[in-house]
């Protein structure tokens, strides 16, 4: 036997499918736009079968191909005549389609084999069994059903800690997008059941919307405009304000949504070229729905007057369904009828987790296996289920389909041809777009087809063709992935063999780092605009200068030890003002299909423009710049060494010796030259620069890289661990910790281990706070200064009245005064913890 | 406490996305309204840049207006005005279709909301 699990709220207007597992519920999502529910709602447009939200588009202009609300009709014997299908169909089939698709929201690929369906509390025999029908033909081999006040009572029970003794009567108020339900509940002796149910299927937050237009809108427009007719040409077909009227449905429950949230909202809209801008109230809104909603409280009070309850009787009104949102319906409720309002589930939702709840303690016998006590009918039964089950898996399916396309395109869509082999009729297909953007719905298939397929610019396009049998079951055999790139010619223009890269500054870090303007690989011709800022403020006149460095080689490595192909000097002598740090500055980068690079720079703030052509034979070499990168290669080869040697790694140590030995053969020379000097020194130290760098990255191979990252996730998880423990600035803390993260994924595939060195420095120095704004450490360290020798501080007598002023704090418990006293000793300590850091940082002054 | 801590983050990180696509309708809406009054121009260097923001965060905002209307596009929402035919086109878009690039690939935010008519 297996646990059910799976529950599905099978709704009017909109259905869910949820999961019990592992005490937990899980609420699909739809592949498509990754909403939780799926519009109930089935189209036959010509030529293919959608099912959901895109069904709802051509429902008032195509009614007699497209159908809602079916779940009413569940029961009756009534059929809807499709024009295009030509033939009938009935409330189950419809039901069966929805069901379908919400097999698909299981993104896991695991098959439901058994669900648990909620039905109205008004549901009869008949449509309850109509709705079980449904869930079979839907492929399950079990359906469970439950009354949806009972699932929604379900879901808020489970969320309770405390559920014992709960015998009593409660109600279910239930408001939807378009349907009324309330239910009378009890539970007695442990047993929970509906007692009584009333509702109206044509009540529910569509028509607030609606009324806000009615009873908003158009006396505003008709008030201040004079527009004859504006209703009738608002609301009829093709009237002149058709397309109006579509717009402000949508703005009327957005604005709906805005006052569940906000005392007054605006919605604006364009009238005959004229711009209104109108506000809207709650107070508004509440007299445009007060009728309706004084509606569902006269058919509460009569449900309860019926039973003989008074609300005394009555523990709590559990709200469902989404139009309960709205604070006046909750209020009115409360002030009408005295009975405590119920609002902590999600009222969209309840039903389906609800469903989960009840379907992980009912069970039912896959067909793989025969249940004991099973009558032997139904043991025969399951065993012809097994064969033919396995049969299928043994079998292939009698129909393959050959695709041809093109796999890369310039265009903004491709076609592709398919042609069907075997036995193809009354087979369909199905092409989705893996982002969600384009979903053909079911197509029959024919023996050769078309479908013009739209793709997103410049990225790989991923689609899956799918293929259904004759009960629109997925073979899944026959499932195919295509990925047509646009942006690329079809045929292979030249691609570009190293990243090219710019280099910008890393204030932070004292340094720079590279920022990739055309991946390796991408096919020239390219063109970008970059938007930096200017990271130091140059003078108008001055020597200073912005360095535009364009180099080729890895993303991921340090600037210095790739290739410079292009270098742009902008000088204060060029300037014609001042240029502010901050101030923005835009790059157009563009390679030719010969590599010729081509840039122009414009400084927003003194809107001077710079042009410039490169070939790749040009170099230029900024010598103060050189001299900084000399400095901060030399320092950090220093640092390794010591590292190397305090980890007793002799053999990097020595490598890493031989290096700076290389570079300080060049340190004198380098330091002499001025930026005026036309000999070849300066390229010649760039040229030496550029080998050691790359010598150097190279130190040690995997085993240092995984090292450095080993050490940079020890750090990220001792902040993990410390950081709930923080009992100061922690949402500060946080936010920090929160902005190391977001670089993470460059720092752990990083090839530059100075890279990752600065981002566990980093990630240390986060911790080191993390400590010092955590109350037991302070006490920690604060009775470690106590015990220190009066030559450790800088002014042992100045200490001692901040020695009293901490103790008189921390008895007091007056602990942010006693952290401000523990810091100030800390600065009066000769070994001061906290390091200060220069800021003479000159870099590319690109930010 | 840890889990709390993570599950914090989580929806620190839901909130500022929802902000993110509450941003990008207002500045479609702006957009829209500079293009009305013919005063697209002078902010076209503005309005790139802001576009260039949103992409470098990994979102691409597509305005499907003018596009030829197609009951497959799923990325957005269509209410058709009129009649319908065979050659109909997107002639207003309230809100523009949001997908997100991230490690795992990319995935549709926002569904635009449009409206199509035979012209």
């Amino acid at each position: 036997m297996k646990s059910i699990n799976f529950g599905i709220d099978l709704g009017t207007t909109n259905s869910l499918i949820t999961k019990y597992e592992n005490g937990k519920v899980t609420i699909f999502k739809h592949p498509i736009g990754h909403k939780e529910t799926l519009a109930s709602v089935v189209a036959f447009r010509p030529g293919r079968t959608l099912v959901g939200d895109k069904a709802r588009e051509f429902l008032t202009k195509d009614p007699v191909n497209i159908f809602a609300n079916f779940k009413r009709r569940m029961g009756t014997d009534d059929k809807f005549y499709v024009v295009n299908l030509d033939e009938n169909v009935t409330p189950i089939e419809l039901s069966t389609l929805v069901l379908k698709e919400l097999k698909q929201f299981v993104y896991s690929g695991e098959e439901v084999k058994a669900a648990v369906i909620t039905i109205p509390a008004s549901f009869d025999t008949m449509q309850s069994n109509a709705t079980k029908k449904a869930g079979l033909a839907a492929g399950f081999q079990e359906v469970l059903l439950l009354q949806e006040p009972i699932a929604a009572s379900l879901a808020y029970f489970n969320n309770q800690e405390n559920n014992a003794d709960r015998n009593g009567y409660w109600l279910v108020y239930d408001l939807g997008g378009g349907t009324f339900d309330i239910a009378l509940m009890q539970i007695k002796d442990g047993e929970m059941k509906v007692i009584d149910h009333e509702g109206n299927n044509f009540l529910g937050g569509a028509d607030f919307d609606f009324g806000i237009i009615e009873k908003i809108i158009v006396p505003y427009v008709t008030a201040q405009f004079g527009i004859e007719n504006f209703e009738e040409e608002l609301r009829k077909n093709n009237g002149k304000y058709e397309q109006l009227f579509y717009e402000l449905i949508y703005k009327s429950e957005e604005a709906k949504k805005e006052l569940s949230q906000q005392a007054e909202t605006q919605i604006d809209f364009t009238l005959d070229g004229r711009e209104v801008l109108l506000s809207i109230s709650r107070e508004d809104l509440e007299n445009t729905i007060q009728a309706r909603v004084a509606e569902t409280i006269t058919m509460l009070k009569s449900i309860l007057s019926r039973n003989e309850l008074g609300t005394k009787n009555i523990e709590e009104i559990l709200l469902v369904g989404g139009s309960t949102y709205i604070p006046y319906v909750r209020q009115q409720l409360a002030e009408q009828t005295a009975i405590k309002v119920n609002s902590h589930i999600d009222p969209t939702t309840a039903v389906a987790i609800g469903a989960a709840y009840y379907a992980a303690n009912k069970y039912y016998q896959p067909k793989e296996g025969v249940a004991l006590g099973d009558s032997v009918e139904d043991m025969l039964n399951q065993l012809s289920g097994i064969e033919a089950e396995d049969a299928a898996l043994e079998t292939f399916p009698d129909i393959s389909l050959t695709v041809s396309y093109s796999q890369m395109s310039k265009d903004t869509e491709e076609v592709m041809i398919i042609k069907a082999n075997g036995n193809w009729e009354g087979k369909t297909y199905r092409i989705i777009r893996s982002d969600g953007g384009f979903d053909t719905g079911f197509v029959p298939v024919k023996s050769k087809f078309t479908e013009f397929l739209p793709l997103i610019n410049n990225v790989n396009n991923i689609f899956y063709l799918r293929l259904y049998d004759e009960d629109q079951d997925e073979i899944k055999a026959a499932l195919q992935e295509i990925t047509i790139t646009q942006g690329q010619f079809n045929i292979a223009g030249q691609p570009i063999p190293q990243d090219i890269c710019i280099e910008v500054d890393d204030k932070e870090n004292h340094t720079t780092k590279l920022e990739v303007i055309f991946e390796k690989n991408a096919v020239l011709p390219q063109k970008k605009t970059l938007y930096r800022e200017i990271s130091k403020t140059i003078k108008q006149g001055s020597e200073d200068s912005i360095i535009i460095n364009i180099l080729e080689g890895d993303r991921n490595a340090r600037a210095l030890s790739n290739l410079v192909i292009a270098c742009i000097e902008i000088s204060g002598k060029e300037l014609t003002s001042d240029l502010i740090k901050g101030s923005d500055i835009e790059l157009q980068i563009t390679m030719s299909d010969n590599r010729e690079l081509h840039t122009e720079v414009f400084l927003v703030m003194t809107q001077q423009e710079f042009k410039n052509a490169f070939s790749l034979s040009e170099k230029h070499v900024n010598i103060d710049r050189l001299k900084e990168q000399f400095i901060d290669l030399e320092n950090e080869i220093r640092n390794s060494i010591k590292m190397f040697s305090y980890d007793e790694n002799d053999v990097w140590a020595i490598q890493a010796n031989d290096f700076l030995k290389e570079l300080m053969q060049h340190k004198n020379e380098l330091f002499k030259l001025k930026e005026d000097d036309r000999t070849d020194a300066k390229y010649v130290i760039a040229e030496v620069l550029n080998r050691v760098s790359q010598a150097y990255d190279k130190l040690g191979g995997e085993d240092r890289l995984e090292r450095l990252r080993y050490e940079y996730l020890e750090a990220k998880e001792y902040i993990e661990n410390h950081l709930p423990m923080a009992d100061f600035k922690k949402e500060e803390l946080a936010q920090s910790y929160s902005k190391l993260l977001k670089g993470e994924h460059q720092v752990l595939i990083s090839r530059n281990p100075s890279i990752l060195e600065k981002a566990t420095e980093k990630m240390n120095s986060l911790a080191w706070d993390i400590l010092w704004n955590t109350l037991s450490y302070i006490i920690s360290r604060y009775e470690g200064f106590k015990g220190l020798k009066p030559d450790e501080f800088k002014n042992y007598q100045g200490v001692q009245p901040i020695f009293r002023s901490a103790d008189q704090a921390l008895s007091g418990e007056r602990y942010h005064e006693f952290r401000q006293h523990v810091y100030s000793i800390t600065h009066l300590l000769v070994h001061n913890e906290y390091k200060i850091q220069n800021d003479d940082f000159k870099g590319t002054g690109i930010g | 406490m840890k889990a709390i801590f993570i599950v914090n983050c989580l929806t620190q990180c839901y909130n500022i996305m929802n902000d993110h696509i509450a941003l990008i309708n207002q500045f479609f809406e702006i957009e829209q309204k500079l293009l009305a009054e013919q005063l697209i121009d002078k902010f076209d260097r503005n309005l790139k840049r802001i576009q260039n923001i949103f992409e470098a965060s990994g979102l691409l905002v597509i305005n499907p207006i003018g596009e030829a209307y197609s009951e497959s596009r799923t990325d957005y929402e269509a209410s058709i005005v009129g009649n319908p035919g065979q050659h109909m086109k997107i002639t207003k878009v309230i809100k523009p279709v949001i997908y997100q690039n991230d490690a795992q690939g990319r995935q549709l935010l926002q569904k635009g909301i449009v409206i199509a008519e035979q012209v």
